[in-house]
């Protein structure tokens, strides 16, 4: 398999504070790479570096074998990168349609409109029940998957989930996790999870990389991982 | 994004309302004052939001844009008016000056301020504005703190008769044209690519960012395009009306202010709010300076307060509820 994006010892930080330690990785076309670790280690730095939104200092970023390290936000989201935020950011004064709408404000994403949105309905269909229900008033489980369904509207190639378990109910857990498979095996999309539900993750994923300090700490198959105690008990604690 | 018609219907209560106040001022003898200084604070409330109404950012250094304007019209007047040829055209050429001043100190602002967020970008503006003022002043460039006078100079180039036309009917005028340009741009664009853009970093700049919106690039639009109009009002309603300037006197925050206040008092980000604002502003500060000289603030702030604790959307916030599902509702933005 090619690789799909590919990151090569990137660093970035906040102000004076380096936070990325020059981690690397890859993310094959067409699989479910995980990035997991503990809260405050980086990984969403690690994904908001990819996107742009902060400036990478060093290091390199590929999408499909292109150089894209200094890209502004908007042009990397033009080649088919989508983030799904951490933390729910919604359009909490538009409604679930609008929110969906603006989801495909790229050139390229318009003229896919409405089959992304029959798309975006048939994999949530509670979304199309409630399309005009005001974004802010839906329930934790469905503000995720609007934040998901809009993410898709843009059309995406590469899709990075910034842990979309967190705050959820056990069972819709399962459910997101579930959305996530369906996302790669029928929709065709290329994903990298950002996690810290290991147990999840590690049933989802093919590949899983371990993040601690800014560092990548460990990685490898979802098996190789589950079946090394080391592992697990010094990053994971499962 | 399917296309939809534009619909400029919400235009016609705000092009009605100075279209009257035009015709009061033109034909009823005493009234061009007071309907001139009506319309100026229409169109500065009127500027002004179109980048509050559509970003959400507080801009408290916006009288910059009009003090500017206002010295690309002195400037213009006064480095012109010795070559008569030229003739009308020196107000041609300081009104191109204000625009190439304005457009100049909106991009470095947009470079420098709209970077930051919420009140960081307020006091950075606040801090240019300043900046701007003592420049002039210290560094002694355009007549310094003793500023410039070209109001002889504009009647030796013009002669008193046309110089008299313009101070007194064309200039507020052209306010009254400023005014209206600003409600279809604010329309325009509310209605195009860049509101929908807008509307979203105004919700959440972050997850905007993240739909592939090129942030920056639309704020500085929205940014330039009202800073243009504020010097075009400070060009026309300072510049060529009073034939003088002075840092100390065009620099001042006040201004920037009273927009603030019109704009709330009619209504943040809708169409007709800087209106409704501009003449209950404009006309309660009249009134109350007759009837009561020197008193009016002391009067006036109360009353905003209440207003603003009563009517928290503005006049035009609260119509706009009351006429909802109406068929009165689609002209009211």
């Amino acid at each position: 398999m090619s690789s799909m994006l590919k990151v090569e010892n990137l660093e970035s930080g906040y102000g004076a504070m380096q936070v990325l330690w020059k981690p690397s990785l890859e993310v094959k076309k067409g699989s479910i790479t995980s990035l997991l670790g503990p809260n405050g280690v980086g990984k969403s730095t690690f994904l908001l570096t990819v996107l742009g939104s902060v400036e990478p200092w060093a290091g390199k970023i590929f999408y499909e074998d292109k150089e894209i390290t200094n890209l502004p936000t908007h042009k990397k989201v033009d080649l088919g990168i989508a983030l799904v935020p951490e933390g729910k950011h919604l359009f909490d004064g538009m409604n679930v349609h609008e929110n969906l709408i603006m989801g495909a404000y790229r050139k390229e994403a318009i003229k896919y409109i409405d089959d992304s949105l029959e798309l975006v309905y048939s994999l949530f269909p509670i979304l199309k029940e409630r399309d005009r229900q005001g974004a802010g008033t839906l329930s934790g489980g469905q503000q995720q998957m609007l934040t998901i369904a809009r993410a898709l509207m843009t059309k995406p190639n590469l899709i990075m989930l910034d842990e979309p378990s967190q705050g959820l109910a056990p069972i819709l857990v399962g459910e997101v996790f579930e959305t996530i498979q369906k996302l790669q095996a029928e929709v065709g999309l290329t994903i990298l999870l950002v996690e810290q539900n290991a147990e999840a993750s590690l049933n989802a994923a093919s590949y899983v990389y371990i993040m601690h300090e800014g560092q990548i700490k460990a990685e490898g198959t979802a098996d190789k991982i589950r079946g090394s105690s080391d592992i697990r008990e010094a990053y994971l604690g499962i | 994004m399917k296309k939809t018609l534009p619909k400029y219907y919400p235009l016609i209560p705000v092009f009605a309302a100075y279209l009257i106040m035009f015709l009061i001022g033109f034909f009823v003898p005493g009234m061009w004052q007071m309907v001139a200084l009506l319309a100026f604070y229409c169109a500065l409330g009127q500027s002004w939001n179109i980048f509050m109404g559509m970003t959400g950012y507080v801009d408290f250094g916006y009288v910059t844009f009009i003090a500017l304007g206002t010295y690309g019209m002195s400037l213009g007047i006064t480095y012109c008016s010795q070559y008569e040829w030229l003739g009308i055209g020196i107000i041609v050429i300081g009104f191109i000056l204000a625009m190439f001043l304005a457009s100049l100190s909106a991009l470095l602002e947009a470079f420098i301020a709209l970077r930051l967020r919420g009140a960081y970008f307020a006091i950075a503006c606040i801090g240019i504005n300043e900046g701007l003022r003592y420049f002039i002043e210290g560094a002694k460039i355009w007549g310094g703190s003793e500023g410039l006078i070209y109001f002889g100079a504009l009647v030796q180039a013009l002669g008193r008769d046309t110089v008299n036309q313009l101070t007194s009917f064309w200039a507020d005028f052209s306010v009254f044209i400023i005014a209206a340009l600003a409600a279809f741009l604010n329309m325009h664009y509310m209605r195009s690519k860049i509101g929908y853009a807008l509307t979203a970093v105004r919700e959440d700049e972050d997850a905007a960012k993240v739909m592939g919106i090129n942030a920056n690039k639309y704020k500085t639009i929205a940014f330039l395009t009202s800073g243009w109009l504020g010097a075009g009002v400070g060009a026309m309603a300072w510049g060529l009306k009073l034939g003088y300037v002075y840092p100390g006197d065009v620099f001042v925050i006040h201004y920037t202010v009273e927009c603030i206040v019109v704009v709330l008092l009619g209504g943040a980000g809708t169409l007709l709010g800087p209106v409704v604002g501009g003449l209950i502003y404009g006309l309660s500060k009249y009134w109350l300076a007759v009837i009561m000289p020197g008193f009016q603030l002391l009067i006036f702030a109360p009353i905003i307060i209440i207003i603003i604790v009563a009517a928290p959307e503005g006049v035009v916030g609260l119509l706009k509820r009351r006429l909802k599902g109406t068929r009165l509702e689609m002209f009211i933005e």
